[in-house]
């Protein structure tokens, strides 16, 4: 009977709502049914469970938290500094250009603005200025959210929306001397992204970031990625890399370069992306700058399977955003702390330290954790809490319990 | 007499379902036409039940939001997604229809 009842409901819905789409000028007056079948989209798109636009990546490494969402296991940023591209994580706020709204790519153009002589260059044209390989860390303001009690909105991030790139590109200082210097007064360098659909609001849909004028001395403009012309789902085919600063701040599909007086008063900048307490908001809280000095441990976890007893060698990887790191310490029972080595090359202040701290674990559980420090910064025990849920870098959420047998 | 005490009780209780389906209804229509056009969600979400397909915040139908999720994002915003409370742009009551239905419409 009440089966009955339940399915006489739904069909009342059904017509009702189909006949209240027309009267509402909806075209898709037939697809009005209010519940069906779960289905997750990116299962339609692709059976490897990633949507069209990034095929190319290792399902396998990735969890896919939204379409433009998708962060790289912990074990899976690769134990070599630089993270594979195809493990590399996914956080776009627009739709990923396309190449025919790119075109030829050598025949994109970047405006300058807030310097002596205004200009605007080709990629063709920014290429022959100058060129430089710089490794950095990239990584979303908002990685390791999903550590936050309070359930901050947005992608629930761990470690994995964090990668280490090789970015090849033109130095903005060369840029600058061919624009004739910085007009006076210029306070921040401003890059605006070209991706933001027309039929949005610019001033909420333009991904505009303003960053402190000096950062441009050691900021680069990049075409290529880890040996590859930069993928379009990464900001093809240029964007700016202000190094030690927060993914958002790495505008992606880079139209402008500019030298302001005030920061940028778009929403991307003037609001979101603020570092506010809980149950606040607002332009007078701190943005997503410089990443804070942080680390966390990618083998052993409980990602990569059960742990012998015996000699264990601990890994992980270490940065100090701006800032060289000095030691990484280890601790396998969550207090006692032990200096960890470094290994693999230095590949300067803003990539990502390899270390690894050899330990005899007995049997039972063991909480591994690792804590950094950089220009006299140490990660602190506990997170700072705050509304969006940004910056994460305490080691103890970071840290991992494995069994040992 | 016992019969027509049940037919009573039935009665009752019947009006004030169809009181809630009603209430129910209502809310997915105006729902509808806040999600579609006041507020125009359609353009930036993914969601079938309402033929949208925008591709610039989540996708509903994956997301699979509760009701105060919905209610919560559309009053305080979030990234390019105005505040619509905040700012004054939906009244109380479209806010509580377009959480509502898409909470129900989103694919379950």
């Amino acid at each position: 009977m009440k089966k009955r009842i339940i399915k006489k409901i739904d069909t009342s819905k059904r017509n009702f709502l189909t006949g209240s789409a027309t009267l509402a000028g909806v075209a898709a007056a037939t697809s009005v049914l209010p519940i069906s079948i779960a289905k997750a989209n990116h299962e339609d798109s692709d059976p490897k469970g990633l949507p069209d636009f990034i095929k190319w990546k290792n399902r396998e490494a990735l969890i896919v938290h939204s379409k433009k969402g998708i962060e790289a296991h912990r074990s899976a940023i690769g134990e070599s500094i630089i993270t594979p591209i195809r493990n590399v994580y996914i956080r776009n706020n627009m739709p990923t250009m396309t190449d025919a709204q790119i075109g030829d790519r050598n025949k994109w153009k970047l405006s300058v603005e807030g310097v002596k002589k205004p200009k605007t260059f080709t990629l063709a044209q920014l290429k022959k200025l100058g060129q430089t390989t710089i490794a950095t860390v990239l990584q979303c303001s908002g990685n390791g959210r999903g550590f936050f009690e309070h359930g901050p909105k947005g992608s629930q991030w761990r470690t994995g929306a964090a990668s280490c790139i090789l970015w090849t590109g033109v130095p903005v200082k060369k840029i600058v001397s061919a624009c004739g210097g910085i007009a006076s007064g210029a306070k921040y360098m401003t890059c605006t992204g070209v991706d933001a659909p027309k039929d949005l609001d610019p001033k909420k849909a333009t991904v505009e970031r303003s960053v402190p004028l000096l950062v441009y001395k050691e900021s680069i403009l990049a075409w290529e990625m880890n040996g590859v012309p930069l993928p379009n789902a990464h900001g093809g085919p240029l964007r700016s890399v202000p190094p030690g600063y927060f993914g958002i701040n790495n505008v992606k599909h880079l139209g402008k370069l500019a030298f302001t007086e005030t920061e940028s008063d778009v929403k991307y900048m003037k609001t979101s992306y603020r570092i506010s307490p809980i149950g606040k908001k607002g332009p007078e809280y701190p943005s997503c700058w410089e990443m804070p000095v942080k680390s966390w441990i990618v083998r052993p976890t409980d990602e990569t399977g059960v742990v012998k007893s015996g000699k264990v060698q601990i890994a992980g990887v270490a940065m100090g955003g701006t800032k060289k790191i000095s030691n990484v310490r280890v601790s396998i029972d969550g207090g006692t702390w032990k200096k960890a080595k470094f290994v693999g090359p230095y590949l300067g202040k803003y990539a990502w330290r390899q270390f690894v701290f050899e330990a005899n674990l007995a049997p039972g559980s063991h909480n591994l954790a690792s804590k950094a420090t950089a220009g006299g910064d140490s990660q602190p025990e506990l997170r700072y809490e705050n509304r969006r849920g940004y910056a994460h870098n305490g080691w103890k959420d970071h840290s991992v319990n494995v069994e040992v047998v | 007499m016992r019969i027509c005490k049940i037919y009573f009780v039935v009665l009752f209780f019947s009006f004030f379902l169809m009181t809630d389906l009603k209430a129910d209804s209502e809310k997915m229509v105006l729902g509808l036409e806040v999600f579609n056009n006041k507020a125009m969600c359609s353009t930036c979400h993914v969601l079938k039940a309402a033929g949208s397909t925008g591709d610039i915040g989540p996708d509903l139908d994956s997301l699979k939001p509760s009701e105060e999720q919905v209610r919560s994002v559309v009053i305080e915003g979030l990234g390019v997604m105005p505040a619509f409370g905040e700012e004054g742009l939906l009244t109380s009551d479209e806010i509580d229809a377009v959480s509502y239905y898409v909470a129900h419409s989103s694919e379950k």
